[in-house]
């Protein structure tokens, strides 16, 4: 071989087009577009809790949540976590570990995209859906329930995305451990229904003993129903669950790229 | 020139080694087959080959470039089947082919390709609701999508039946006349023999023979064996005396001589010398298989036979 074709190899092909990314975001979109249960349980069981807190909320006395309702201050936050844990914890790993553990990620290595940007089109469709999930329930919440929008509407923009990111960087260290589909699932479900206890999905997390609670506040679901619940109210988010959501994000992503495994 | 070169490749998983100083070029344009029993080797050799794995030693150059180091480039080169990788199994055959030309820069056209491997009825059809042998034909269009100028199939007729096996074997064939250089793993004689301009037999993670497949089988010294079936006895000292007879063994009616090179005339012609009438006359020339029993005292297929 000569010096001038391999320019030509080496220079003239090496990096995937465009087209790839497109490509492999349509293609996980009908991926899940066409997993029933992982299409709809994300959508459909944050609109059963906001039902269940719409219609069963005790009346309050005037001025005790600043005037906002029980459904905007703890219904709205507890169904924007639990559509981030649903996906974020459960569907995306879901997803990988079974692309690894079937041999897509082995297939795509040998394409001149490789395998990693799979990832990146699953997270980016995982967010779709989690902006379809919370977009749904919240028009839910103001054509039923009559809710308002957020008080302070970029802490709400803000604590949405970074508890996005923090449920999907723990998802993708599920993906990253979880030797099989179903590994994938039972840990992200026992994460969800974990860190969902402790941060206010079954009701009041201030009745915990006060340990458990703390803890269930800077965890990913906890920290941010508190800052949603701030932002309806209008109110500053503490500095902890803030932190909690930070630090969540950078290990958890750190841990991920530092453990996945491709096969 | 040569499309593929591997030298002193080796591979060891843990305590195991798979592959042990493996070396062989495969020139640019040929069909070279891989050739060995399960476990010797052969699917990490091409894994390396495809910068799938890190080799522990040795050099491996695709195209003049190491599939490790350069592994973007190489890939855009480089189509590979492999045994056992998966697809999105919700997609349709026409999504992942669309798929996987979208992630080359250059390639064939997705209809016209899926035609060519035989899928246009099922198109339309969901990768999990494939046959095995469907599958397999994907995959072998998705290793052809980027319009690759070297192609490595692993295994690829595992599965079919006769039909799809011989489809696949034209076209692997016309991919040869295409001139896209073609490393073909097989553990079956019949594909190797009917392809290959030349054979890597490997054994216990080593390269125990390198030649074209007829060159393979005189390299493990196998001669021709004459058989025939004759009423009386004859002349069995003359025939022995024939140039190229090595052996003459009666079995009741049956004479069985075997030698090196074209026994058939000179004993056809002293048959008829001694006014001998032979019948069931047949020429057996040994196969791949033999060749391989011979040079590494085992079969090849571990359902022919038992380990010598």
């Amino acid at each position: 071989m000569t010096r001038t074709e391999e320019e030509t190899v080496t220079t003239g092909t090496a990096r995937p087009p465009a087209s790839a990314w497109r490509a492999l975001v349509a293609a996980e979109a009908r991926m899940v577009a066409r997993d029933t249960a992982g299409l709809v349980v994300p959508l459909g069981l944050p609109l059963l809790i906001l039902v269940m807190v719409g219609t069963t909320a005790p009346p309050l006395p005037p001025g005790a949540l600043d005037g906002r309702t029980p459904l905007e201050v703890f219904g709205l936050p507890v169904a924007a976590a639990t559509v981030l844990g649903l996906v974020g914890f459960t569907n995306v790993p879901s997803f990988l570990a079974h692309y690894r553990r079937s041999g897509v990620l082995r297939r795509l290595g040998v394409t001149p995209a490789g395998p990693a940007p799979v990832l990146a089109a699953q997270v980016a469709v995982g967010f779709a859906q989690v902006a379809v999930g919370i977009g749904l329930a919240f028009g839910v919440a103001v054509v039923a329930f009559g809710a308002g929008a957020p008080a302070a509407v970029w802490t709400a923009l803000g604590g949405l995305l970074l508890g996005a990111a923090a449920f999907f960087a723990v998802g993708l260290l599920v993906a990253a451990l979880a030797p099989t589909t179903n590994a994938a699932i039972a840990a992200g479900l026992v994460l969800f229904l974990g860190t969902g206890a402790l941060g206010g999905m079954f009701g009041d997390p201030t009745a915990l003993p006060g340990p458990l609670a703390e803890v269930g506040q800077v965890l990913p679901f906890g920290a941010t129903v508190h800052v949603l619940s701030a932002a309806w109210l209008g109110a500053t988010p503490e500095l902890a669950p803030v932190l909690g959501l930070v630090v969540t994000t950078v290990l958890a992503s750190v841990a991920a790229a530092r453990w996945f495994r491709w096969e | 020139m040569n499309a593929i070169e591997v030298r002193g490749l080796r591979k060891r998983y843990g305590d195991r080694t798979a592959v042990d100083d493996v070396g062989f070029t495969v020139a640019a344009g040929s069909v070279t087959g891989v050739l060995g029993p399960n476990g010797a080797g052969k699917t990490t050799t091409v894994e390396c080959v495809a910068g799938l794995r890190r080799p522990d030693g040795g050099t491996v150059r695709v195209l003049g470039l190491d599939p490790w180091r350069d592994r973007r480039a190489v890939r855009a080169v480089l189509g590979v089947q492999l045994q056992e990788a998966a697809l999105h199994d919700m997609l349709t055959v026409t999504e992942l082919v669309r798929l996987h030309r979208a992630l080359h820069r250059d390639g064939h056209d997705p209809a016209r390709l899926i035609d060519v491997v035989g899928l246009t009825e099922q198109a339309g059809t969901r990768f999990d609701r494939l046959s095995g042998g469907q599958q397999q034909r994907l995959s072998v269009a998705l290793a052809l999508v980027g319009r690759p100028r070297v192609v490595i199939l692993d295994e690829l007729t595992t599965g079919l039946d006769p039909r799809s096996r011989a489809e696949m074997l034209d076209l692997v064939q016309g991919m040869a006349d295409d001139g896209v250089t073609v490393l073909l793993v097989s553990h079956r004689m019949d594909e190797i023999e009917r392809l290959c301009d030349r054979v890597l037999l490997l054994d216990r993670g080593r390269v125990v023979a390198d030649a074209d497949p007829a060159g393979l089988v005189a390299a493990a010294g196998l001669g021709e064996r004459v058989r025939f079936r004759a009423s009386g006895d004859l002349d069995r000292d003359a025939l022995r005396a024939l140039p190229g007879v090595g052996s003459v063994v009666r079995t009741g009616a049956e004479f069985v001589l075997s030698g090196d090179g074209d026994l058939l005339g000179p004993i056809g012609a002293e048959l008829v010398r001694q006014g001998v009438v032979a019948t069931g006359l047949r020429i057996e020339r040994p196969t791949l298989d033999d060749a391989f029993l011979e040079l590494t005292g085992r079969r090849l297929d571990p359902g022919a036979g038992a380990a010598a």
